[in-house]
Order: structure tokens, then sequence, then C-alpha cells
């Protein structure tokens, strides 16, 4: 029997390659990696979880099934977050989907599926009033996020949720360099206008 | 500098890069109330960003999505694996059948070697069989022949030589086949008048 190896400090590319050989704990592994990152792009761009889950596994399907055409020149995570990236845009474009807020999804029937549907903004709060005021700009900024256009969104969340580069989210995202730029500028520009009241 | 820092000013203060450019605008943020308020309002927005937490799928996410990944085993990998079963987990087996291993390759490579080094001793048995193998083969055949037709007929026989030898073949091989065929022909007419 095949000893199980502890993959949690492995680089990706080490992860893949093991996947590539029909290692099952290494596909459990990329998984545990991306999960959060992927579902949380996937949630923020569609915002739905049911929708953001079946999308997730869509992605993960499409990039897992078809590991062995992974080339190792690019990084993993770039790999999954454009396919991630496209089957949201995908759903977007097939379903005019409207702007929620993080209260809740509009699909949800009962005050349980609202529950079900809304989540948590963790904050670092020092104080009760700092907690407070950092809750409701978290709040405001992913109600503010939901109101940006898919290409900003998905291009501010790899800058400033995912820490890509630039230079990562063009390869990312099949987009020039100074598209990028633009659509971070823009997208800045049009989140600090949207949470222009909390400074007043 | 004498004016206002320009949007994609800021956002090269935001994304902190360095270099020649970025010097004068830090100095004009130092002494300018406006830009640098406009600066702070947008490391605001960065900064929460920054914070917005990973959401996680639910506790069943992994599972639902590994029963729809089609783990795919190489057979080169497939291979290894069935091979790695047959070695010994104890070192010390492993090492001794290392050891037998490698001592048998040695013998046989030896032996090998050596054969090569042979190769006219090799010629010279290998043609010794095939005489040996002939003449027994020629001589039974004869046995056989002196038996059935009689000695006179072998002499006949060995006389004439290669034609002799295929026209007697080709007499003995007809007579076989109208010989089956008939017997079959008598077999298919005694099964209809029975049937």
């Amino acid at each position: 029997m095949t000893k199980v190896l502890d993959l949690t400090n492995l680089p990706d590319a080490d992860v893949v390659a093991l996947a590539q050989q029909g290692r099952e704990h290494a596909f459990r592994e990329l998984i545990r990696r991306y999960e959060r990152p992927v579902f949380s792009l996937i949630f923020r761009m569609v915002r739905d979880r049911e929708t953001a889950e079946d999308l997730a596994q869509e992605a993960f399907i499409k990039v897992l099934n078809h590991i062995d055409r992974y080339r190792p020149e690019f990084k993993f995570s770039s790999w999954l977050f454009k396919i991630a990236n496209n089957v949201s845009i995908d759903f977007l474009r097939k379903r005019q989907l409207p702007t929620i807020s993080i209260d809740g999804s509009p699909m949800a029937a009962s005050a349980a599926e609202v529950e079900a549907t809304s989540f948590d903004v963790a904050v670092r709060a020092e104080s009760a009033l700092e907690e407070m005021e950092s809750r409701e700009l978290g709040s405001a900024i992913e109600k503010a996020i939901a109101t940006l256009r898919p290409e900003y969104r998905s291009c501010i969340m790899l800058r400033h949720v995912e820490g890509r580069s630039y230079e990562e989210i063009a390869a990312t995202l099949d987009l020039p360099l100074g598209t990028v730029k633009t659509y971070i500028h823009r997208a800045r520009h049009e989140l600090r206008e949207a949470l222009e009241h909390l400074r007043e | 500098m004498k004016r206002h820092l320009l949007p994609n000013e800021i956002d090269l203060l935001l994304d902190a890069e360095v270099g020649f450019g970025v010097t004068p605008l830090k100095a004009h943020v130092r002494t300018c109330d406006e830009c640098r308020t406009s600066l702070e309002e947008a490391r605001t927005v960065v900064t929460a960003l920054e914070h917005l937490p990973h959401l996680a799928p639910s506790p069943l996410f992994a599972n639902r999505l590994m029963s729809q990944v089609q783990v795919f085993v190489p057979w080169h990998v497939a291979a290894l694996d069935s091979a790695r079963r047959y070695v010994p987990r104890s070192q010390p087996v492993r090492y001794l059948v290392g050891a037998l291993a490698a001592s048998m390759a040695l013998v046989m490579t030896s032996l090998s070697l050596w054969l090569v080094t042979r190769a006219d001793m090799l010629v010279f048995f290998a043609d010794l069989v095939a005489s040996r193998t002939r003449e027994f083969l020629v001589g039974a055949a004869g046995n056989v022949l002196a038996g059935t037709f009689g000695e006179p007929a072998l002499r006949v026989l060995r006389d004439s030589g290669l034609p002799g030898i295929t026209l007697a073949l080709a007499v003995v091989l007809t007579a076989t086949v109208t010989v089956a065929l008939g017997m079959r022909a008598l077999v298919g007419v005694a099964s209809r008048r029975r049937s």
C-alpha cells in the first residue's frame, strides 16, 4: 500500500504532479487549498450561495478532470481562477441577475433561507465602536462590490482579496495589462464613491 | 508640484510602487491636505477590500466534488504501484533480496559474456546437433519405408535422388487424399441410406 504523504507544505506544482499520477489525496489537497478562494470569488460575482457552490463545483470539475493538461509554467491557481471567472461570467451572461445585498439572496423564500444565504464579514475589531464601524464598512463594501460591473468585480477581487499582481490578473483573465489597470482604477473609484456616505 | 494628484497618480501610491516618479508625488501628499485626504480615502477602500474574508462553501462540498472527479491512474504509475507491492517491507529482507538479485544478475551477465567469447564453439556444437538430428530423421524415415515397401523400393528411391523422392511423395500424397475423399463419400452415402 502506498504511504499517504503530508501534502500541506508542498507547493501547488508538486501537488498537481501527484494528482496527475492519480493520487486521490492530492486532488483533495487542491480542493482544500482553493475551495474558499474560488467559492468567495464566484459568490461575490453571482451573489447566490447555491449557484456559487454549483459554479465552484463546475470550475473544479473542469480543472481536476483535465489535470493532465496543466502546464507547470503557469500557476495552478491562475488556471483555476481563470476557469472560475469564466463560469461566473458565462452564468451572468445567461441570466442577468439582479444586484443583491449582503443580507441574503433575493431568491430566498423564507427567513431561514435569508439567513442561510447571508454571510458575516470577519472583522479585526479593537473596540465595540471600531467593530461596529468595521462591520458597517465591510457590509457596505460587499454591497458596493455587488454594484460593480462583473469585469471590474473579478479584477478588484483578484487584486485585493487574492493579492494578485496586475500581470497575474492579466494572464488569468486574458486581458491586456492596461485594461486590467483601467478596470481596477475604475473599480476603486466607484467603490470610493459608493462608500462616500460612510464618511459623512 | 503645484497641481493636485491625478487619479492614476493616487493609484501609483496605493499600489506602493517605487521609482523615480513616485518621490515627488509622496512629497506633494505631505504638503497638500486635499490630496492627502483623497489618498487616505482610497486607502480605506483598499484596506477594507483586503480585509474581506474568504467565504466557505458547505462542509460537504469537497466530498460532493470528489464524487464527480475522475481520478485516472496512468499505466506506468499503476505498474510501479504493482511492482512496489512485491518489495519486502522490512529493510534486512529488502537488502537480502537485493543482494540475491544482484548476484543472479552478475552470474547471468558473466555467463552471457563467456558464451559470446566462445562463439566458434557454439557454432561447432550447433552444427553437430543439426547433423545428428538430420541423420536420425533420415534413418527413421528409411526404416519406415523399408518396413512398408521393402528394401528394393528404398534402394530405387535412394538411386533416383531428389526427383525420385519428390515423385514418391507426390504419389503418397495423392493416394492419401484420394483415400480420404473416398472414405468421406462412403460415410455420406451410408448416412443418407440410414436416414
